[in-house]
């Protein structure tokens, strides 16, 4: 008659939430909801090995050239270029309504642009969300779009569906390259929670997790799908700074992974200091594009992007405070 | 000789587009009470065929059970107290309807609705067949009306029975009441704000039960007097009549563009016309005249299930 | 493995329960004298159950005999309903009695409301068939008040065990060494093969032979509900299910072989072996739905038009004299012709799921349904028969040996139709296992997670549009293979019997067992399918009551008898963001026994 926890069952979470810890100063209220860990480094690294996803190459993976969006009269993408390389994290930012959702439509397929194209590794996007991701481009989405009755394993199990071959009559007999092809996506799986440290959740519907953990399974369901460029639309909105902060360690891991990332984000502080560049989009054009520090600097985007009286805005800027609103507590805190 | 042939010819084919517009009419009155429900709260409400069903029931109770024989045989007072006591009667079921079996499940996904509609679908057609008197069988149902037709003279003549002209100019002049009602009284945007959030109308002071009661109310009182135009017109009634009925009626809301009140009785009548010439013209005659209506209904879900009618006018967003 | 996984702590002794709800008064004012409400309500059921419970002497036979006042002649022989009551009420007492059982008022619970349902059944059926309030209170100088008394004592039980609070259902997590697990499995599934049987034969064939067979079944499935319902919040049959999870190949071996040898059981005789296959042949066509409604998540309102398609496939190869195309087929062959030809429909039905979604596909499929019953109707290409049907269709057989015939093996001898039954469970097994082997793979997964959210699912690389035709073809060919059996099994197949309400009600199968689950197909089919066996008498209702069970279960049980873990949240009310915001999201958590 024992009683194991059944939390406890062979899972690290005892050991990543002590020694992964990298957050000074915050409150206890804000600690006791999440801890922030970088993914644990083994981990990490055997991931990378079976994803096997850096091909150490120069050209841009991912080009946007000229693309511009029309919806009837209402142009909402013009002329925007953008060519990110291997093991790059771009950052899109810019004010609500400037296209960055829009853009992000069209690079993964779910709008064909009016005019100009998106190529990966030198070949055209395909047009058709499931292609797109096959061919090697995964996303998470603004609103989080997770399948809320599926256990957190079996949401990174659908996210290896696209990189397993077994159809219906293999599923049929369950014969040994089945029960393989299983085995090694519920490995696969079982890394993947681990890298975003979810392992204690993966046998809990994802409809029960915490909001900032269900974030972080869409990554992991999106990171799944063996993507070379990673496309995340405000991963960090409705999060705390400890959130936050979890994020972009995160973050940087998927790029030690050797996924290229594009974000959008609304928290400017977010993005300068994640991003090893920086585009501005205002009204479907492309501001600026540079570092973080050319961006952060450059006038035009204080006085377009915020539309306020720059001097202001542009001291908020440098001190890494939120744009609209949404992180000035952390950008205190720094 | 040559002209001979075609006369006849051309009256067949008149006969059937007379009977299809009156087939066609009545659809559109049932297809209102679908349009509206579905416009206000996207139910598929499909024990609407039932309400219809129902109200031919107790418009012809009322006849047999309720009315002096001397009253109920003469048409001037018969018609409208079976009309209204057809009209009360599915209004009242309606609205029950609403209240015990689609209201506690305003907010739940979208399967359970519609499976509880199937539900009070089979119900109601077995409540009706176990508690109505013979309902175990067809029915005669009196002519309401003016007995006698009007003949075109063309071949061998056009017919179109008094109480078919009845059937076809109360439908249009409901479904027009019910258009001005809709647009132009204060219940009326209501319920044109209502279907279109919800939310913001409660803000706006509206309460959405009343209306969608109110809804279910109209719609249900559409049903009943099309019931005992029915009745009247075919002489006979039976409990399947709801089933078959109810679902050429929702193809007409869908083919007219569901919310979409004038788009329901185009839907109606179109729908009336190709059952009356399919089963005419088309291979397997009137045997498969309800088939062409599944084609017709499974083409338009497919390719344009906006309707004719599209986005515009619709009552609901 | 079931966790219990509710927000709310369990209520600690100390801090009495606050009630919320219609009767929290009446329930608060209780909550201090649980115990012994329970106690006195178990009492007072076993009081009832010795009491005299109706005034008339009904007619001869077993049941009505014991239900009347020559009951006292012979007091220790209980049987029927009385013997139901018995039961519950003395395991109401015990568990009420001793403290340490865990989750004791939920197990009350339980059975007080077995005891409840089976009083009131009873005194309902003796009112209603009695000729009034009379035959169960006080009339002609005998008094009657048994069924009033249980009933009271089931309703003090349940008020007790409610009042008491509901403690959350403990998880055992007991590990036996394998052997003496085997031999518990190998018992329980017995256990369960005598309740089948018992359940199956309850009361008879009904109808004019016995006019109480509805009363004493329904008795009987109350009490077994009531037990059901007291084990299951033991937390006993979540322990069960672990273990018979931990040995699933000895399980399912094991369950196949119980099932087989129904035919040596009281259920061994020809007319229950033809329910047992009625039950087969639409429990396969479920399960097949199963796929496309419950992992796929698309309504299929005309879904049995693909068990006639495959009836009507076979009927014409099986060499009948009405049929069109004049040759015999062996029935395996035929088999695989009818699963493939319906499949091939379902391709077609399923179709549409291209550019159709929701409420307006399920009318696609139900025209569809439509245009196939009105076809048939119509004899169309002289395949169907039209109203004539196609009768005299051939038994499956070898040479001589017909399948209809009855077997005698040594001193034993089976009924006729007993070979049907064994084809209809390697049948239901096979389509079991189909559905299982899918479920669990990549195929199944994205037929949920297309169910869940199409859009994210094609963002996942899923091409939605093709693995959801697959899941109609799928559906369409297990039902299919079922309809090459009943063609043969039933001798005639006529377009009557797929009809619209043969869908809904094996759509109200598949809800009512629990969506996305194989127990639930398969006992959502079997209540659908005897139940108008057992209430033949009320055959009259039975369309209505249907009606009516089908707007009931969607208002109060939406989930279904046995709930997909998965597709629990899918009918009750989903309200991801609010959960999501609530921050940390239950753990699995469990209670100490």
């Amino acid at each position: 008659m024992s009683e194991n926890p059944q939390t406890a069952d062979g899972t690290p979470t005892d050991g990543t939430t002590t020694d992964g810890t990298t957050t000074d100063g915050t409150s206890a209220a804000a600690e006791a909801v999440v801890e922030v860990e970088a993914p644990p480094e083994e981990v990490t690294a055997e991931l990378a090995e079976d994803m096997h996803i850096a091909t150490g190459t120069r050209e841009p993976i991912l080009v946007s050239s000229g693309v511009t969006m029309q919806f009837g009269g209402l142009r909402a993408l013009s002329d925007v270029n953008l060519s990110l390389h291997e093991g790059e994290i771009i950052g899109l930012i810019g004010p609500n309504g400037a296209g960055k959702t829009t853009f992000f439509n069209c690079l993964t397929g779910l709008y064909t642009p009016t005019s100009g194209q998106v190529t990966l590794r030198g070949r055209a996007m395909p047009q058709d969300p499931a292609r797109v991701t096959e061919a090697g481009v995964a996303r998470t989405f603004q609103n989080i779009r997770l399948f809320p009755s599926m256990t957190a394993t079996e949401n990174v199990l659908v996210g290896r569906h696209v990189r397993m071959k077994q159809g219906p009559i293999s599923s049929l007999l369950h014969g040994p390259r089945f029960r393989r092809s299983e085995a090694e996506a519920a490995e696969r799986a079982e890394k993947l929670l681990a890298f975003v440290g979810l392992t204690r959740f993966s046998d809990e519907l994802a409809r029960n997790l915490p909001y900032g953990d269900q974030r972080r399974l869409e990554i992991a369901r999106a990171l799944a799908t063996d993507p070379s460029v990673l496309l995340l639309d405000e991963p960090t909105a409705g999060m705390n700074a400890q959130e936050t902060e979890a994020t972009r360690q995160l973050i940087f891991a998927i790029r030690d992974l050797g996924v290229s990332v594009v974000v959008i984000e609304h928290d400017t502080k977010f993005i300068f200091t994640l991003c090893d560049r920086v585009l501005v989009l205002v009204q479907g054009e492309l501001l600026v594009e540079g570092s973080p520090d050319e961006v952060r600097g450059d006038p035009r985007v204080v006085e377009a992007y915020l539309g306020a009286p720059p001097e202001e805005v542009s001291a908020q800027l440098q001190t890494g405070g939120a744009a609209d609103g949404a992180g000035t507590a952390e950008g205190k805190s720094e | 000789m040559h002209a001979v042939e075609e006369t006849p010819r051309l009256s067949t084919f008149l006969s059937q587009i007379a009977n299809g517009l009156v087939l066609g009419s009545l659809i559109a009155l049932i297809a209102l009470g679908y349009t509206m429900v579905y416009g206000i709260i996207t139910l598929i409400n499909f024990a609407h065929g039932e309400i219809f069903m129902v109200g031919a029931y107790g418009g012809l109770a009322t006849l047999t059970y309720i009315l002096p024989t001397a009253i109920a045989t003469t048409w001037y007072f018969a018609l409208p107290i079976a009309l209204v006591a057809g009209a009360i009667v599915a209004m009242l079921i309606a609205v029950a309807m609403e209240r015990f079996a689609y209201r506690p499940l305003r907010n739940a996904p979208r399967l359970a609705p519609l499976i509880t509609a199937l539900g009070v679908s089979v119900a109601l057609q077995e409540a009706m067949r176990v508690f109505y008197p013979g309902a175990t069988a067809a029915l005669p149902f009196p002519n309401l009306f003016i007995e006698g037709a009007v003949v075109i003279p063309i071949g061998d003549g056009v017919v179109i029975r008094y109480v078919g002209i009845l059937l076809i100019v109360m439908s249009l002049v409901l479904a027009f009441g019910l258009e001005r009602f809709v647009e132009r009284t204060r219940l009326g945007r209501a319920m044109r704000a209502t279907s279109q959030d919800r939310d913001v109308a409660r803000l706006m002071g509206i309460d959405p039960d009343r209306v969608i009661v109110l809804t279910f109310a109209i719609g249900g009182a559409l049903a009943g007097v099309a019931g005992v135009l029915y009745g009247s017109y075919l002489n006979n009634i039976n409990i399947d009549m709801g089933f078959q009925n109810g679902i050429f009626a929702f193809t007409a809301a869908v083919l007219g563009g569901i919310g979409n009140i004038r788009g329901a009785v185009v839907g109606g009548l179109v729908i009336g016309l190709v059952k009356a010439l399919g089963g005419q013209y088309l291979p397997g005659g009137t045997a498969y005249d309800y088939v062409w209506i599944f084609v017709v209904l499974i083409i338009v879900l497919v390719f344009r299930p906006q309707g004719f009618f599209g986005e515009s006018e619709r009552v609901r967003a | 493995m079931t966790t219990t996984a509710t927000p709310e702590t369990p209520a600690t002794p100390a801090a009495r329960p606050r009630h919320t709800g219609r009767f929290a008064r009446l329930l608060d004012a209780a909550a201090p004298r649980s115990t012994v409400l329970m106690i006195v309500g178990g009492v007072l059921t076993l009081v009832g159950a010795y009491l005299p419970w109706v005034t008339f002497v009904l007619n001869e036979g077993p049941y009505p005999e014991k239900a009347t006042l020559n009951f006292f002649v012979d007091p220790f022989g209980v049987t029927g309903f009385r013997l139901h009551l018995v039961i519950l009420g003395l395991a109401a007492i015990v568990v009420a009695a001793l403290r340490r059982i865990p989750a004791r008022h939920r197990i009350v619970r339980g059975l007080g409301i077995g005891a409840t349902v089976v009083a009131l059944i009873n005194g309902l059926w003796i009112t209603v068939e009695g000729g009034g309030l009379g035959a169960i209170t006080a009339s002609e100088g005998t008094i009657a008040f048994g069924s009033i008394v249980a009933l009271v004592g089931g309703l003090v039980t349940v008020l007790g065990a409610s009042a008491g609070g509901l403690e959350r259902k403990p998880v055992w997590t007991w590990t036996l060494p394998w052997w003496v697990e085997w031999i518990l499995l190998v018992v329980l599934f017995v256990i369960v093969l005598l309740l089948v049987a018992a359940v199956l034969t309850s009361g008879g064939q009904g109808g004019v032979v016995n006019p109480y067979a509805g009363v004493v079944f329904l008795s009987l499935l109350a009490a077994l509900g009531g037990a059901f319902a007291a084990l299951n919040a033991s937390g006993l049959l979540t322990w069960v299910s672990a273990v018979s999870e931990r040995h699933r190949t000895f399980s399912v071996i094991v369950l196949l072989i119980v099932a087989l040898l129904l035919p040596l059981t009281s259920a061994g005789t020809e007319y229950w072996m033809t329910v047992a296959s009625n039950i087969g042949v639409y429990a396969a066509t479920a399960i097949g739905l199963n796929i496309v409604v419950g992992l796929a998540g698309l309504l299929d309102l005309g879904y049995v038009a693909f068990l006639g398609i495959g009836a009507f496939v076979a009927a014409n190869l099986s060499g009948a004299a009405a049929s069109q195309i004049g040759i015999h087929l062996p029935f395996v062959l035929v088999m695989i012709i009818s699963s493939v030809v319906a499949g091939m429909f379902g391709a077609i039905v399923g179709s549409p799921t291209l550019r159709v979604r929701g409420d307006y596909l399920a009318i696609v499929t139900l025209a569809f349904g439509e245009i196939f019953v009105r076809s048939a109707q119509n004899n169309i290409g002289g395949l169907t028969g039209g109203a004539n049907a196609i009768p005299n269709i051939p038994a499956v057989g070898v040479g001589d040996f017909k399948f209809s015939d009855s077997v005698v093996i040594g001193s034993l001898r089976l009924p006729s139709g007993v070979l049907y039954y064994f084809l209809i469970v390697l049948l239901v097994a096979a389509v079991m296992l189909v559905f299982a082997h899918l479920k669990n793979s990549r195929l199944g997964r994205a037929w949920i997670a297309i169910r869940e959210d199409e859009d994210a699912a094609s963002a996942m690389g899923i091409r939605t549009g093709p693995i959801k035709i697959l899941a109609f073809l799928i559906g369409a060919m297990l039902a299919g293979l079922a309809g090459a059996f009943f063609a043969h099994k039933t001798a005639v197949v006529a377009y009557d019997s797929f009809r619209f309400l043969e869908s809904v009600t094996l759509l109200a199968a598949v809800i009512l067992g629990g969506m996305g689950t194989i127990p639930g197909a398969v006992l959502g089919a079997s209540i659908l399918f005897v139940l108008p066996e057992k209430l033949r008498e009320f055959s009259d209702y039975r369309l209505l009551l249907f009606g009516l069970a089908l707007v009931l279960i969607m208002r109060f049980r939406p989930q279904g008898i046995v709930p997909d873990r998965h597709r629990k949240a899918e009918l009750t009310d989903p309200d991801v963001e609010d959960v999501a915001k609530e921050g940390p999201g239950p753990l699995p958590t469990r209670v100490e026994p």
